[in-house]
């Protein structure tokens, strides 16, 4: 990987435009209320219908957080009242008795993911009990290699809480940092201590978790090339074995949080793809490799290595090793993948209760893939996840004529390789190094509902 | 090639032919034609040979115990013929692939036996079955070609209730719808199981987790690849081997 390519004020302002982040195709606001609990039935059903279903990942939403990060653009409710989580585990419990059936008894679940929120505002005892729950309705994986990963807020958990965790199948601890300069720290209302959070991850590799990764954000308010260099430093000396840099999102139509940050504390675009160039010149200095848009691993990571060998995966936690899983989305929002459709639950507790309540699964909305969809899916994960496709292999899975296929989003693809993001010749397309800055904007030229909208600015989020 | 690039159909499909040719794979056209019949001929004698369809994943073709007037043949697409006892337990009977025959096993007590249910997308061949008596009596040649597909019907059923492994009656199962294919004109390697898994398990007599089990490590052997529902024999010579006991003949 060569260090931060330069780009020019022109070549900036070209591609600083709105774009989904590609965690899925078609990206989620495609999704619509006609994909319903029948369809979902009969999705799951069809999944177990293959010679060799696949496996299954579980996805599990914790709704709640204690204290609002301004920056926030997840689903979640703020409280501070403990007495929440009872009510919502009921739920959740009732959700997984109703969904577990729905997948054959012999498809193991190699890949757990708790995600919210803020997984650890569930107390010991009640993490403890919903892992029975999901062990006692799925068959969960006895294979060593099975991911089980959780994500920690250093400032609400302590030691003794991340070792409770490993005895029920913990192995992977994904850990929020965003900056630890303090000037951000206040401007984004997140103020965490590289102590706090040394500790979180100290204590997960002595009590055996496999892996541990941390979550950076650049384009925040206050953000500055000096102080993003600093925080690079003391995450690299906390040694994770991956890290997730994400682009901030400013979408304060979307999310109210986002109000509090005040638009003129936010770097310009230059400057968000300098924070950008400056992070992936640390860590690859460091000795981590940049996996593509947000992601890094060190070299033995499985992640590097899953690369390596073609098997790399995007999916809604950014890259995973395990291709090839239907995801089953549980708790409030959590969205499934399986065979080939997406769905997502109710966006708010009142909705996702009264579902659970009347008996009925509590999906809301969700898209079944058309063949093209399939086709221009593939085609956007071989380039966000290989950075390569080789084009007689994609014609011969598909059945198609690459150019004749891909002729409008093709034309586009040449402008992109004018400004060398892009190597396209007859046998392949290859990102360069510089268009790995800039995947959304390669992928994007694949995507025929972007092409269709008609304002995307309003949904998505700042590409650069 | 259609004008966006694709490719036509990726699944077999016996369609070539129309109102004055035969399909390649009709099991009456290669006795028909040196008869001096062509399709004009049948017509023309009422003997039309009806396209049906297309039958959607789930519809039935026939159903059990309904009175018989008709053979069919695939002409695209999967069926499955089954039977269900007074207790609700299925039987799946056979698959039946692009050129073969269904409703044979109904000519006797005149009605048909077992349910006929699509797999996928099919197109059908409906052929009358007074028409075709009253021709095979006038065309040696069709009334033996009917005899030969009779007693082919007669020699498949069962072959799976016997003493056998798991693995035997899976390659014995995959091998057999190669040569199936291949006997057509289809791609003998490489194919689609169109079937669910629930039904290959309930036709060979197993448990829908032996199924994938026994492929998975088929997979890990590398004899097969499988990708969904896409298969490729990768080593028919190790499972012929396997196969030997069920694929006597």
């Amino acid at each position: 990987m060569q260090t931060h390519a330069a780009f020019d004020p022109g070549l900036i302002a070209r591609y600083d435009v709105n774009g989904p982040r590609y965690t899925s195709y078609p990206a989620a606001p495609q999704f619509h209320a006609g994909f319903d609990e029948a369809q979902l039935r009969a999705v799951a059903h069809a999944s177990n219908e293959d010679p060799i279903p696949r496996p299954l990942s579980v996805y599990v939403h914790v709704p709640f957080c204690l204290s609002p990060c301004f920056y926030c653009g997840c689903t979640r409710i703020i409280t501070r009242d403990r007495n929440k989580s009872p009510i919502y585990l009921q739920r959740l419990h009732r959700e997984i008795e109703l969904t577990a059936p729905l997948f054959d008894r012999d498809r193991s679940v190699q890949q757990l993911h708790f995600g919210g929120g803020t997984p650890n505002f569930l107390d010991r005892a009640q993490m403890a009990e919903l892992l029975e729950t999901l062990a006692q309705h799925f068959s969960f994986s006895r294979d060593a290699q099975r991911e089980f990963g959780i994500e920690l807020d250093p400032r609400f958990c302590d030691a003794e809480y991340v070792r409770a965790l490993a005895p029920l199948g913990f192995n992977r601890v994904s850990v929020g940092i965003q900056d630890f300069d303090p000037d951000v720290q206040a401007a984004v209302n997140r103020i965490q201590s590289v102590a706090q959070t040394r500790a979180v991850l100290d204590a997960a590799r002595e009590s055996g978790f496999r892996s541990t990764s941390v979550d950076l954000i650049y384009g925040l308010p206050k953000q500055s090339l000096a102080g993003f260099a600093r925080t690079l430093d003391e995450v690299i000396a906390l040694a994770p074995d991956r890290v997730a840099a994400y682009a901030y999102a400013h979408l304060p139509q979307r999310f109210k949080a986002q109000r509090q940050i005040h638009a003129a504390d936010l770097p310009d675009a230059a400057t968000r793809l300098r924070l950008l160039g400056l992070t992936v010149e640390k860590l690859t200095e460091a000795g981590y490799r940049y996996i593509g848009m947000d992601h890094f691993a060190r070299a033995d990571d499985e992640l590097a290595r899953a690369q390596e060998a073609g098997t790399l995966q995007r999916n809604f936690q950014g890259y995973s090793t395990h291709g090839g899983c239907d995801l089953i989305g549980l708790g409030m929002s959590a969205i499934s993948h399986i065979g080939t459709s997406y769905s997502q639950n109710a966006h708010d507790l009142p909705r996702y209760y009264a579902a659970l309540d009347a008996g009925r699964l509590p999906v809301m909305r969700g898209l079944a893939l058309s063949e093209d969809d399939v086709i221009r899916a593939d085609a956007i994960a071989q380039l966000m996840c290989q950075g390569r496709l080789d084009i007689a292999a994609f014609e011969a899975r598909h059945g198609l004529d690459f150019q004749l296929y891909f002729d409008a989003g093709l034309r586009h693809l040449r402008k992109l390789a004018r400004d060398d993001l892009v190597e396209i010749t007859p046998q392949a397309l290859h990102v360069t190094a510089r268009g790995r800055y800039l995947l959304r904007h390669i992928a994007m030229c694949f995507d025929a509902h972007l092409a269709r909208e008609a304002a995307p600015a309003v949904r998505y989020s700042r590409v650069l | 090639m259609l004008p966006d690039g694709r490719l036509i159909a990726p699944h077999p499909i016996a369609d070539d032919g129309d109102e004055l040719h035969f399909c390649s794979t009709c099991a009456f056209g290669s006795v028909c034609l040196p008869a001096g019949l062509n399709k004009t001929a049948l017509n023309d004698l009422h003997l039309l040979v009806e396209h049906v369809g297309p039958f959607h994943t789930g519809d039935h073709i026939f159903r059990s115990d309904e009175r018989f007037a008709a053979l069919f043949a695939v002409r695209a697409g999967m069926v499955k013929t089954r039977q269900v006892d007074d207790e609700g337990h299925e039987q799946v009977l056979g698959f039946h692939l692009p050129g073969e025959m269904i409703g044979l096993d109904a000519i006797h007590p005149a009605k048909y036996p077992c349910d006929a249910i699509a797999l996928d997308t099919v197109y059908v061949c409906r052929f009358s079955f007074p028409a075709l008596s009253t021709l095979a009596a006038k065309i040696p040649d069709v009334q033996q070609r009917l005899f030969d597909l009779l007693s082919a019907d007669i020699g498949k059923s069962n072959r799976f209730s016997g003493d056998h492994t798991a693995d035997e009656r899976l390659a014995a199962f995959l091998l057999d719808l190669a040569g199936r294919y291949a006997a057509r004109g289809f791609a003998a390697n490489a194919f689609r199981l169109v079937m669910p898994r629930a039904d290959i398990a309930n036709y060979l007599r197993l448990a829908a987790e032996t199924v994938s089990r026994v492929l998975r490590r088929f997979q890990d052997q590398g004899l097969i690849h499988v990708d969904g529902r896409e298969l490729e024999l990768v080593d028919k010579a190790a499972l012929q081997k396997m196969a030997r006991h069920i694929l006597r003949d």
